[in-house]
């Protein structure tokens, strides 16, 4: 099993009430699945994914990654265990600016201390995989929306990590460079045993997953 | 990943074009002062260090304790040198006593060739040089000095009196001092190499002044004469307590006091000045009076300015960037999903901060070379640009980029990196969280430096104004003075000089007297005023003139009369000497007596106040009086005359004709004269200095403060671009929107202006205190500056407000 969350709440105060973000989040995820989180906006479903990635806490509840229980983890512990097991993919890409897309697939690399030459090999294998060697000194603004979620997601790749958690991928694109990252995104999970996770609006890319989440006002219905 | 962080370092830099320039700029003004001031530093301590056992040499120095107050002679009385060997202190490895002494000129006899006033020639034995190590290139420290008329010459000296001479054929050769005191040349050491303020150059030994005595004051020797030509080093043994040679010394002091003085309050002490505080002591001063020294506390205020001017610089960073912290949000967030840590986070904006000051101290270092041309009155001769390759101050610098790095960048990284990635992608981190408090507190400091600045050069400005411009009380318009050869002592000479001159045409008064009303030298004497029961005892001032001279300079007599010659002592007071008597109408003192030197003198009439010096001093009680000529030596040594014409440009032909007859009467001597307003403009020489310096102090603040405004403007500005378009559809004007965006930032100004009016009030309260004359502190300076500041920050800020108010309105929408 890669991660299982038991009983998630998590709230905000607001007026003197709880207003619950997350209410009663129980899930289970094992190697190799392929899920979608839907639901209205204002459902939880970035909360979770974000709960899930670790980038946000949770108020009550227990979430164990491969064994580990997340929620007693220090911080410091918390970002070496998603540094070298997640990766993320945006919906408004996240690219750095002022990096050009070599330069931005190397940083996860250098944030994980891989040495010099396995860098250039890996960044290298990474361009050539997507199709991306001729843009690789183009800075992102260069590159269309479509280009810049495939570097999005071959930055999020390069890791190797066990899970990719995909917020609305494919929300800024047109439907053929969203039907280009879906069909991806299928392929690295069939063929690479990659787990991925995505929230999305769109009953036909969920319908790329193996297993649908909706949640509504916070729940799993 | 250092390459990586350099990467987007120079990327950001480079983007942020605008942001970068503001923050090197303000940075490397500061930067530049702070380094010349250091390198101002580094010199003035940097004095005297090399002597061997340099911490165990002193030099024994007077002060005098009386109830006007302390006075303080770098001389010692001439026993004292004798008085300390005779004891044979442990204590003491030296005692080498010296006489400064002033020849006229030194001729080499084989060539003939004639030098005048050769400087620093002083009169020693050998003890001088076992206190103080020479290189010696011939002769030896030890017997150099031993016989009379014996000289020992520095190598500079050597190769002036003797060129193109190897050193050695120079040893035993001969100069004579004044045409009288032969010297052979008993050795020569090298000059030291390293700074000094011993700058002796040609040592007598001090045996030749038993017979042949330039100074008069070496066999002076009694315990009440104190001669600052007699100077006294001694050196301690190794490793001896100097409080023990301190209460030898007080000792010998309270043994030779005089009772008489005892009686009124005087007394003085023997004080060991260590070697390294000389260079910066002005009570003692050095012995080279042609430089104007630093002290420690001009040291300290330029340090303090200097600081002031980097904390600004470092504050328009810390504005700047945190104000920027948006656009770097992303960035941050993006790195921490990647797994970033907090303090990667913080090691990279201390980078970046890092390399921009790196590079504002590359451009302090030429900004640097030339304030040091510029500022070269303020600066000390010896002080270059080179100094700047001292390894101290390359140290200095070096500790002064990581410290400004850490102090402008640890705030912004740390606001910077606390960014979690969650809100930052969610876009609600920044309307909340950045309220820009302490932006805003740091822009009121910036502005309350740069407020109170300003109201300084004005008030400052308005006090020197004031003081150079007041009525000294007596005439100095086209007056001028020169004073005769003080070693001709020729009253014949003198007398044909004002005969020769009053024939001139252009002049009209010519006097022979004393100095002039108002000097830097000043004659007193301690006087008793007696008057049947009542004695009053007080230091007066002498001026010594006759009646043409009160003319001349317009002085008033209120009672009495003048003093009737020059031979008879007769005393003409002014009236603050009547207030220290207690006595208010003038017509009482007249026919009274005073008692000085075990005589009574009649006091004759009374004269009007005038100011005797600097208008910062009040009036000093003063008694003119005739010359005291006693046959070989008389006070009339003084010329003055006024020309007829008010018009400067018919002066020079006026002054070259006096020189013809100075040249005919006084051939070997230099003729120096002055001008009345001249002299009186020099008393200020120290306040036009501080008035400089303020008003550059001044521009640079509102220099730095105003890149930094500039920078949060367009900062503002373009945030509020898609407002700015949305008011200017609806119909604002430039005015309104002007008003809109610049009435937060002139809230702060007003603010400053309100903390920097009691600050500078109590401050600007505490500087005219010094000054017994002092002008009003206005309120318009407050006012006046007040406003000046207002309307640079308006300018400052419409700059770019009006070029954002400009553009198309639809053109800015369009881009959101």
């Amino acid at each position: 099993m890669l991660l299982q969350l038991n009983n998630i709440f998590k709230w905000v105060q607001q007026g003197g009430q709880r207003v619950f973000l997350l209410k009663d989040i129980n899930l289970e995820v094992e190697d190799g699945e392929f899920i979608s989180i839907m639901g209205p906006s204002g459902s939880g479903k970035s909360t979770l994914l974000n709960v899930i990635g670790m980038l946000d806490t949770f108020d009550e509840g227990e979430y164990d990654f491969l064994n580990e229980s997340v929620h007693t983890l220090k911080e410091k512990y918390r970002s070496n265990l998603y540094k070298e097991y997640i990766g993320f993919v945006f919906q408004s890409y996240h690219l750095l600016d002022e990096l050009t897309v070599e330069e931005n697939l190397e940083m996860p690399l250098l944030y994980k201390k891989v040495k010099g030459s396995e860098r250039k090999a890996l960044v290298a294998d990474m361009l050539d995989r997507f199709n991306i060697v001729g843009k690789k000194d183009l800075f992102p603004t260069q590159l269309s929306g479509g280009q810049q979620q495939l570097v999005g997601v071959a930055r999020a790749l390069i890791g190797k990590p066990k899970l990719i958690l995909a917020d609305e991928p494919t929300g800024n694109l047109n439907s053929q460079q969203s039907e280009e990252i879906m069909e991806l995104f299928q392929n690295l999970n069939k063929e690479d045993g990659v787990t991925i996770i995505q929230v999305t609006h769109s009953e036909k890319n969920a319908e790329y997953g193996s297993r649908i989440l909706n949640l509504l006002d916070g729940r799993k219905i | 990943m250092l390459r990586n962080y350099l990467k987007i370092a120079f990327r950001t830099i480079w983007k942020n074009k605008v942001f970068s320039i503001i923050n090197i700029l303000g940075l490397s003004i500061g930067l530049s002062a702070a380094f010349v001031i250091g390198a101002m530093v580094v010199y003035d301590l940097s004095f005297d260090k090399f002597h061997p056992g340099g911490d165990r040499i002193y030099r024994v120095t007077t002060a005098f304790k009386s109830p006007d107050g302390d006075f303080y002679n770098a001389g010692v009385t001439v026993p004292l040198a004798q008085a300390l060997k005779d004891l044979n202190m442990e204590e003491l490895e030296t005692v080498a006593p010296f006489f400064t002494t002033y020849p006229l000129f030194v001729e080499n006899q084989e060539t003939g060739n004639r030098f005048k006033n050769p400087e620093f020639v002083i009169y020693t034995e050998p003890s001088f040089f076992q206190t103080f190590k020479y290189d010696w290139l011939a002769g030896d420290a030890q017997s150099a000095l031993e016989e009379p008329n014996n000289v020992v010459l520095s190598e500079e000296r050597a190769k002036k009196y003797f060129p193109n001479q190897d050193l050695d054929d120079i040893l035993g050769k001969s100069v004579v001092y004044n045409d009288t005191i032969p010297a052979k040349i008993s050795g020569i050491v090298a000059n030291f190499k390293d700074r000094t303020d011993i700058v002796f150059e040609e040592f007598i030994s001090l045996k030749t002044a038993a017979t042949q005595d330039m100074t008069n004051a070496v066999y002076e020797a009694n315990w009440n004469n104190t001669n600052s030509a007699s100077q006294l080093f001694i050196k301690l043994s190794e490793k001896t307590d100097p409080t023990k040679v301190q209460k030898t010394l007080t000792q010998i002091a309270k043994e030779h006091d005089e009772p008489e003085m005892v009686a009124v309050v005087r007394s003085n002490t023997y004080n060991i000045q260590p070697l390294a505080d000389i260079h910066l002591n002005p009570d003692y001063g050095t012995f080279d009076f042609s430089e104007s020294r630093t002290t420690i506390s001009a040291l300290k205020s330029l340090l303090l300015l200097a600081t002031i001017l980097v904390l600004l610089g470092c504050i328009n960073f810390i504005n700047l960037n945190t104000a920027q912290a948006m656009q770097r949000a992303k960035e941050i967030g993006i790195r921490k999903t990647l797994g970033s840590s907090r303090r990667q986070l913080i090691f990279q904006f201390l980078g970046e901060t890092f390399l921009l000051t790196l590079a504002a101290t590359l451009l302090s270092v030429l900004l640097a070379k030339w304030l040091v041309h510029l500022f070269s009155d303020f600066i000390p001769e010896g002080l270059s640009f080179e100094l700047f390759w001292n390894p101290l101050i390359i140290i200095g610098m070096a500790v002064m980029v990581l410290v400004v790095t850490l102090f402008s960048g640890f705030y912004p990284a740390l606001v910077l990196s606390k960014y979690k990635p969650v809100s930052v992608f969610k876009q609600q981190v920044i309307p909340n969280s950045d309220k820009g408090t302490l932006r805003k507190y740091l822009t009121i400091f910036q502005f309350v430096i740069a407020q109170v600045f300003i109201i300084a050069t004005l008030l400052v400005g308005k006090q020197l104004n004031y003081v150079m411009k007041k009525d000294m009380g007596f005439k100095t318009e086209a007056i001028a003075y020169f004073k005769t050869p003080w070693r001709d002592t020729s009253a014949t000479k003198r007398a044909r000089f004002v005969r020769e001159m009053e024939d001139l045409p252009g002049i009209s008064k010519v006097v022979l007297s004393g100095n002039p009303p108002a000097s830097f030298s000043t004659m007193s004497m301690g006087a008793l005023f007696v008057d049947g029961e009542k004695e009053v005892n007080s230091d007066i001032q002498l001026l010594y003139g006759n009646a043409h001279f009160f003319n001349l300079y317009d002085l008033k007599l209120v009672a009495g009369r003048m003093p009737l010659n020059d031979s008879i002592r007769e005393y003409v007071v002014n009236t603050s000497y009547l207030k220290v008597l207690g006595i208010s109408n003038p017509e009482n003192v007249v026919g009274k007596a005073i008692r000085a030197d075990n005589e009574n003198s009649p006091i004759v009439g009374v004269m009007n106040d005038f100011n005797q010096h600097s208008l910062k001093y009040g009036v000093a009680p003063m008694a003119f009086t005739g010359g005291s000529y006693n046959g070989k030596w008389t006070q009339f040594r003084t010329i003055h005359f006024k020309l007829e014409s008010l018009d400067t440009n018919d002066w020079s032909s006026s002054i070259a004709q006096i020189e013809t007859i100075w040249k005919a009467i006084y051939p070997d001597a230099d003729f120096e004269y002055n001008f009345m307003d001249d002299t009186v403009k020099k008393f200020y020489e120290k306040e036009q200095k501080t008035s400089i310096l303020l008003q550059w102090a001044t521009g640079l603040a509102i220099l730095i403060s105003c890149l930094g405004l500039l920078g949060l403007v367009i900062h503002t500005t373009e945030r509020r671009t898609k407002e700015i378009g949305v008011r200017k559809i609806l119909g604002a004007s430039i005015f309104q929107l002007n008003l809109l965006l610049s009435k937060d930032f002139l809230k702060l100004v007003l603010i400053a202006f309100l903390i920097a009016t009691p600050i500078a009030w109590y401050g600007l309260t505490y500087w005219l205190e010094g000054f017994a004359n002092k002008t009003i502190l206005s309120w318009w300076i407050f006012t006046l500056s007040g406003f000046a500041m207002v309307m640079i920050a308006l300018l400052i800020m419409s700059i770019k407000i009006i070029a954002s108010a400009n553009t198309n309105p639809v053109k800015s929408l369009r881009t959101e």
